[in-house]
């Protein structure tokens, strides 16, 4: 019995092509830091600017947390957002989701209406929402509230409504058979169903909207994101770097917490 | 516990629950100086000033594909290097191949650059580095690791330790237990995450750009802080078609590279 | 070929598990080790090829060479040589269930090559034909493009068999190989390994008695840490209720027979009268 092993499979053909391919992609690679005039050496040549801002930076001024009352309150500012965005999207989302799923929409055409509204403002990006925003209500925390509802409307919006029509259809087929209504067959048949993936999510959409909460300040001219741009432009480093701190333990803490609500609220992990 | 009382006290804890939420609303609602009447005067005024954005400016179309192209490929390399790197901390943030103070060091760091939005990451890097691309490719990098480490470091966590003990068992090293033991059992997860963070990126990419990375962000907020309405229209729509693409281009490869793996 | 000195093994908490195992095994013997669980078969064999570490003792391994090597004292470099000579076949398979059943197979040589080399799948064609022809000797060469994860129980068995042969041991290692099979795929199974072991001794953990019978030509016995039996094939029954105990009842329920038991009454013979049809007169 003689064994033969076909090209494509010999070691050294496959050792060939691997190398090929190493080869192309990091010719491709080069090729675009060249293009840039990004050269990843200079991570190592500029190192030194980063290790001198670092050492501008030491020791962080953790006084500027309560010396300065403003920065207490932009802190609340921040969390304040991502809460009310988290909040009225949410509900707007649940709303829409309802006429945007299959088995509860009133109608066809209704469904592809909003839809195509969802996908179409999940495709706009966030700092095409908040300038708008600001050009319509001025700087401000309230500017960076609503381009978050937008936000959270456009994502949870499209995936509760696929929650909806992912429920099972019998549980409401037995509301319907003991002669409810639509609205009763949603109120027992549907919600009941989705009402923990939809509390789960809406924890995790508070977790997203907090950091971008953060980076949606820096350009709304609010909460800590404003100031630590502000910190940072006015060289106060020390500053920068107490409320860049501040905002990692902010963000963790805000995680543990929203994690443990949610296993209070719905007892136990459904998040997709 | 009787049904009554039950009911009772499961309505009453919907009561807390709403009342404790319309609390913090309204505080919320102080604190973001939510005014509906600036919203009323303001949506006038906005959507008059969308009548402004139209019609496109479409001789600016041919200037914003440079910016366009580089906003992409700012995208590509940071989720190269970042994938890249972020492996190396994966390996470093599983049990079952790294000790556990090394795990637990990994593990750490990578939940501190998660809970760092990219945004911050780039102001700082831009004190320290100036204006332009590199500062943005770092920071973007950097996000990548915090969330691809995590999610390669659980699927490497996922690779049964039997298999790689096996593989010792022939004689064989460390680099190559992980070669041949682990790259071939996440690779398919690897490679569609990555794509996913591609997608990502290329939506952070405007973002930043916007504060000074350059690319088409840049001249987004350039556009509108100029006044430029009708050419920011044309930056918007060449946006739009970046992430339409970017979105058909990472659900095409994911479908071809591992059609059985979810996205996490 | 190998043998183990006095080993002792406890756990992190100081519960003494393995107390004092000794044994040497040469050239030409297929050892069959059994008892009952809990007594410490795998962790033997674990300590066979230094997966484990044992408390105190030491086992020296002889390799092709005729160089002892102490596994208990050697580390890094000394100790994967020594694991390269020593092939081991596992229960659960342990194959890389994403790569072929070739490329499993030429993971057997892994500890022979330049390890940068290895990192870009570097070997040779030879190697290949080789291991293709490794891959024939279990009968699976047909299989050998085929990812691991979509073969069957017996077939990843014996790719399994095909990396250990592969490694061109000096010593096989198999611990309970046929466990997670079917009796006919075990039988098998057993007729590959049996005609190796005249090639170099393999040291395997059973838990069919009448296996172990069959084909093994040395049978020790553990039991609560210690060898209680050593010694050639012919196991009586007072001698397997004996290291066993009140497992052994439950394990003779269970055991497959020769003939089984036919379940429905339709199909047995109606001898006795009044149970069952009987057959009409003629």
């Amino acid at each position: 019995m003689n064994l033969v092993i076909e090209k494509p499979y010999l070691p050294s053909q496959r050792y060939k092509r691997a190398v090929t391919y190493l080869l192309v992609f990091l010719l491709v690679v080069v090729g675009l830091c060249g293009y840039f005039g990004f050269d990843p050496r200079l991570f190592i040549t500029d190192f030194h600017y980063l290790a001198e801002l670092m050492g501008e930076m030491t020791p962080p001024n953790f006084e500027v947390l309560w010396r300065k009352e403003k920065v207490f309150s932009s802190i609340l500012q921040t969390i304040s957002m991502a809460f009310l965005g988290t909040l009225i999207g949410g509900t707007l989302a649940m709303g829409l989701a309802f006429l945007a799923a299959g088995n509860t929409s009133p109608h066809p055409a209704v469904r592809a209406v909003v839809r195509t509204g969802l996908s179409i403002e999940r495709g706009i990006p966030n700092l095409v929402i908040i300038l708008v925003f600001l050009i319509a209500v001025g700087l401000g925390p309230f500017a960076g509230m609503l381009s978050l509802v937008v936000g959270t409307v456009g994502v949870f919006g499209k995936l509760f409504a696929d929650a909806i029509e992912g429920t099972d259809g019998d549980p409401a087929e037995a509301v319907y058979a003991v002669g409810a209504t639509k609205w009763q067959v949603i109120q027992f048949g549907i919600i009941p169903q989705v009402l923990p993936s939809f509390i789960a999510n809406l924890f995790y959409a508070f977790d997203i909207n907090l950091r971008a909460a953060i980076g949606l300040g820096v350009f709304g001219g609010a909460g800590i994101g404003y100031e630590i741009h502000m910190a940072m432009k006015l060289t106060r480093y020390q500053d920068g770097l107490a409320l860049i701190f501040f905002t990692i333990v902010l963000i963790s803490l805000f995680e543990k917490v929203s994690d443990y609500l949610r296993r209070q609220a719905i007892g136990q992990d459904v998040l997709k | 516990m009787d049904y009554a009382r039950y009911q009772r006290k499961k309505t009453i804890r919907k009561i807390w629950v709403v009342a404790g939420l319309g609390f913090a609303a309204y505080w919320a609602a102080v604190s973001c100086k939510v005014d509906f009447s600036a919203l009323r005067r303001g949506l006038p005024k906005g959507i008059e000033f969308l009548g402004f954005m139209f019609p496109p400016d479409l001789a600016a179309l041919a200037e914003l594909v440079n910016p366009a192209l580089e906003t992409v490929l700012l995208a590509f390399l940071a989720t190269v290097f970042g994938a890249i790197l972020s492996f190396f901390f994966a390996l470093a943030a599983a049990s079952n191949v790294s000790p556990p103070w090394l795990r637990n060091a990994s593990r750490f760091l990578l939940a501190t650059e998660r809970s760092l939005p990219e945004i911050i990451l780039l102001l700082l890097l831009i004190s320290a580095l100036g204006l332009g691309p590199f500062p943005g490719v770092i920071a973007m990098s950097i996000g990548c690791i915090g969330m691809l480490g995590r999610l390669f470091g659980d699927a490497i966590e996922e690779i049964n330790p039997a298999t790689l003990e096996s593989i010792q068992s022939v004689g064989a090293n460390r680099w190559q237990v992980i070669r041949y033991g682990v790259v071939p059992q996440v690779l398919p997860s690897l490679i569609i995450n990555t794509i996913f963070r591609f997608e990502v990126n290329i939506r952070l990419s405007v973002l930043l750009g916007a504060v000074g990375a350059g690319g088409i962000g840049y001249e987004l907020f350039y556009a509108f802080r100029l006044l430029e309405y009708q050419r920011a229209t044309s930056a918007i729509l060449v946006i739009l078609a970046l992430v339409f693409l970017s979105e058909k281009l990472s659900g095409l490869l994911r479908k071809k590279v591992a059609p059985e793996i979810k996205l996490r | 070929m190998i043998e183990a000195r006095n080993i002792t093994k406890s756990t992190k908490e100081g519960v003494p598990i393995l107390k004092g195992i000794s044994f040497k095994v040469e050239k030409g013997e297929f050892v069959g080790i059994l008892g009952p669980s809990g007594a410490g078969k795998t962790l033997t064999m674990r300590c066979l090829n230094g997966l484990t570490q044992p408390t105190t003792g030491e086992v020296v391994f002889t390799d092709h060479r005729n160089h002892a090597i102490n596994l208990t004292r050697s580390q890094g470099k000394e100790l994967r040589r020594a694991r390269q000579q020593i092939g081991v076949i596992f229960q659960g398979f342990n194959l890389v269930k994403r790569l072929s059943a070739i490329d499993n197979v030429l993971i057997g040589q892994l500890g022979n090559i330049n390890w940068l080399r290895s990192l870009f799948y570097g070997f040779t064609d030879r190697e290949a034909l080789l291991a293709l022809e490794t891959l024939e000797k279990v009968k699976v060469a047909h299989l050998a493009h085929r990812t691991v994860g979509s073969l069957s129980g017996g077939e990843m068995q014996r790719v399994a068999i095909a990396r250990a042969m592969y490694q061109q041991p000096a010593i096989m290692l198999a611990d309970e190989p046929i466990a997670n099979l079917d009796p006919s795929n075990a039988r098998k199974i057993m007729q590959l390994l049996k005609p190796l072991a005249e090639e170099m001794p393999i040291i395997g953990v059973f838990h069919q008695p009448e296996i172990i019978t069959e084909f093994c030509t040395r049978i020790i016995a553990i039991k609560d840490g210690r060898v209680v039996r050593d010694g050639g094939n012919g196991l009586t029954r007072a001698e397997m209720l004996d290291i066993y105990g009140a497992e052994w009842s439950e394990m003779e329920a269970h055991r497959p027979r020769e003939t089984p038991p036919t379940e429905n009454p339709l199909h047995q013979a109606p001898s006795a009268p009044g149970r069952g049809l009987r057959p009409l007169p003629a």
